[in-house]
C-alpha cells in the first residue's frame, strides 16, 4: 500500500480509529479511503440489504453511500462517532431508495430469524420458513419510523445513542419506537 | 455466499477508489461546509431577530392603536376589532417563527432533545425578548419612521399603514366639526362624516372639537351610521393620534367658531 503519511504499514493503519483515519484522509492522504471502505462495506451491505433486495441495485446504493461519505468528509465532526455518521448517510440513501421503489417483503437470514425469535419472543410453533416469510412481510408492512430503529438495534447491534445519531431523533424516542415496533411485530406475528 | 460478498465488496472498493484517484469524485471543500453552516446560522439569527421585532411591533400596535379598544364596546365592537387587527404583522411573525423552527430542525444540532421542548423554548424567547423590546422606544421610532420620511420606513409601511385603512365597522379619529346629529372626524386616511341620529347609547361625555373619538357602527350610502361612541384619552391610541397629526397637522376647526 502506498501512503503519503507517516504510517509505516498496514498494521499501523489497522489500529487507527475511524475518526483519526477520516481526519488523515481529508487532510493528508485520500488514498487511505480504501481502508474506510474495507471497514464498512460488509456492515453497510448487511444493513442496506434490508431495503434493497436486488444485488445490482444494492451495489449501486452502497457505492453512492461511499462516494457521498468521501465527498462530505469535511462535514464530519472528528469529535463524534464516524460509524454513526456513515450509517446516517446510508440511512438517508435507504430512505431515498424506499421512496423511489415500492415496498417489498424483507428477506431475513437464519441468524436474523433467531434474533427475532429470541428478542421479540414469538413463542408460536411456526414452521421456520413460514415464520421467516411472515416476519419479512410484517417488517415490510410496518411503518418506517418503527422498522428502522428495530433493524438498527437488533440486526446492526447499534446502541440507543448511536441510533439517535443515525436517525436524528432523541434517545428517549428511540426507546419508545423500539418498544412499539416490537409490540407491533408481535401483534402481526400472533395474528 | 461469502465469496460472492467479498467479490462484490472488492468491486465496490475498486470502483470508488478509481473514481477518487481519477479525480472524478472530489472532496467538497471545507469552506463550502463552513459557508453552509454560517449561512444557516445567519438565517436562523435573522429569523429570530425578525420574529422578536415583529412580536414587539404587534404588541405595540395592539397597545397603541384603536384595535384593542374596540373590544371595550362589548360584542358590538368585535367586527371593528377584527377589521383593525394587524393580520400582516401577525402573519409575518408566524412565518418567521416557523422559519426559525425549520432551520433549527434542519441544522441537526437539536435532535438530542425532543423538538417540542425546543419549540417552546424558542417561542418563549421570542415572546420574552419581544415584550422587553416593546417597553423600549424602538417600536415607536419605527412607527414614526414609517409615517415620516425615513428611508427604512418603506419596509415597515405596509405593516402599519394598511392596518389604518378606512373600516366598515369602526372609526377612530379627531373631531373637527360638531353639528346636529352628526360630527366630522379626521382619521388617518380621510375626513369622515358620522351620523349620530341612530346612536343607541347616549354619550356620557361632552364632545369637543379637537377631541379624539372612537365610534362603532356601519356604513350606509357613503355615510357612517354610529351605534356607539366614546371619547378617547390622549394616551389611548397614540398611533391614531400621530397618524392624524401627520396627515392633517395641528387641530384646525373646519367651521369657524
Amino acid at each position: 500500500m502506498t501512503s503519503k503519511t507517516n504510517l509505516t504499514g498496514l498494521s499501523d493503519l489497522k489500529v487507527l480509529s475511524d475518526e483519526r483515519l477520516a481526519a488523515i484522509i481529508r487532510e493528508k492522504d485520500r488514498e487511505l479511503y480504501g481502508e474506510i471502505i474495507r471497514r464498512y462495506q460488509t456492515k453497510l451491505s448487511h444493513y442496506l440489504r434490508k431495503f434493497v433486495h436486488d444485488a445490482d441495485e444494492l451495489e449501486d446504493v452502497l457505492q453512492d453511500v461511499f462516494i457521498k461519505t468521501y465527498k462530505n468528509l469535511y462535514d464530519f465532526n472528528v469529535n463524534k462517532k464516524f460509524s454513526s455518521w456513515i450509517y446516517r448517510i446510508a440511512h438517508n440513501e435507504a430512505v431515498n431508495y424506499i421512496k423511489k421503489h415500492r415496498k417489498e417483503a424483507f428477506s431475513l437470514d437464519a441468524k436474523e430469524l433467531e434474533i427475532i425469535d429470541e428478542k421479540i419472543d414469538v413463542k408460536k410453533e411456526f414452521d421456520a420458513q413460514l415464520l421467516k416469510n411472515k416476519i419479512g412481510k410484517s417488517l415490510s408492512l410496518m411503518k418506517e419510523k418503527y422498522r428502522e430503529p428495530l433493524l438498527l438495534y437488533y440486526f446492526e447491534e447499534k446502541s440507543y445513542e448511536e441510533i439517535s445519531d443515525i436517525m436524528r431523533i432523541p434517545r428517549s424516542t428511540v426507546g419508545i419506537l423500539i418498544m412499539r415496533g416490537k409490540n407491533i411485530l408481535k401483534e402481526f406475528l400472533t395474528r | 455466499m461469502e465469496n460472492q460478498d467479498n467479490k462484490q465488496d472488492n468491486k465496490i472498493e475498486q470502483k470508488v477508489m478509481s473514481e477518487i484517484k481519477s479525480g472524478r469524485v472530489k472532496l467538497r471543500s471545507k469552506y463550502i461546509f463552513l459557508a453552509e453552516k454560517l449561512g444557516l446560522g445567519s438565517a436562523f439569527a435573522l429569523s429570530i431577530l425578525l420574529a422578536v421585532l415583529f412580536f414587539c411591533l404587534a404588541l405595540f400596535y395592539l397597545k397603541a392603536s384603536d384595535n384593542l379598544i374596540y373590544l371595550s364596546f362589548g360584542s358590538r365592537g368585535v367586527f371593528a376589532f377584527l377589521e383593525s387587527f394587524p393580520y400582516l404583522l401577525a402573519a409575518s411573525l408566524v412565518i418567521f417563527i416557523f422559519a426559525a423552527a425549520a432551520i433549527l430542525k434542519r441544522s441537526g444540532v437539536s435532535y438530542k432533545k425532543p423538538f417540542s421542548y425546543l419549540a417552546f423554548g424558542l417561542l418563549g424567547f421570542i415572546m420574552l425578548a419581544g415584550t422587553i423590546l416593546a417597553f423600549t422606544n424602538i417600536p415607536e421610532r419605527i412607527e414614526r419612521g414609517t409615517f415620516g420620511k425615513h428611508p427604512a420606513g418603506v419596509f415597515f409601511r405596509p405593516f402599519f399603514r394598511d392596518d389604518m385603512e378606512a373600516r366598515k365597522n369602526g372609526i377612530a379619529g379627531r373631531v373637527v366639526e360638531i353639528g346636529e346629529n352628526y360630527i366630522v372626524a379626521q382619521t388617518p386616511r380621510n375626513v369622515e362624516k358620522i351620523d349620530l341620529s341612530e346612536l343607541k347609547i347616549r354619550l356620557r361625555e361632552q364632545i369637543n372639537e379637537g377631541d379624539f373619538i372612537m365610534v362603532i357602527g356601519e356604513r350606509k350610502n357613503g355615510l357612517f351610521i354610529a351605534r356607539d361612541m366614546r371619547v378617547a384619552r390622549p394616551d389611548d391610541m397614540p398611533i391614531i393620534q400621530r397618524s392624524v397629526h401627520q396627515r392633517f397637522g395641528n387641530f384646525v376647526p373646519l367651521m369657524p367658531r
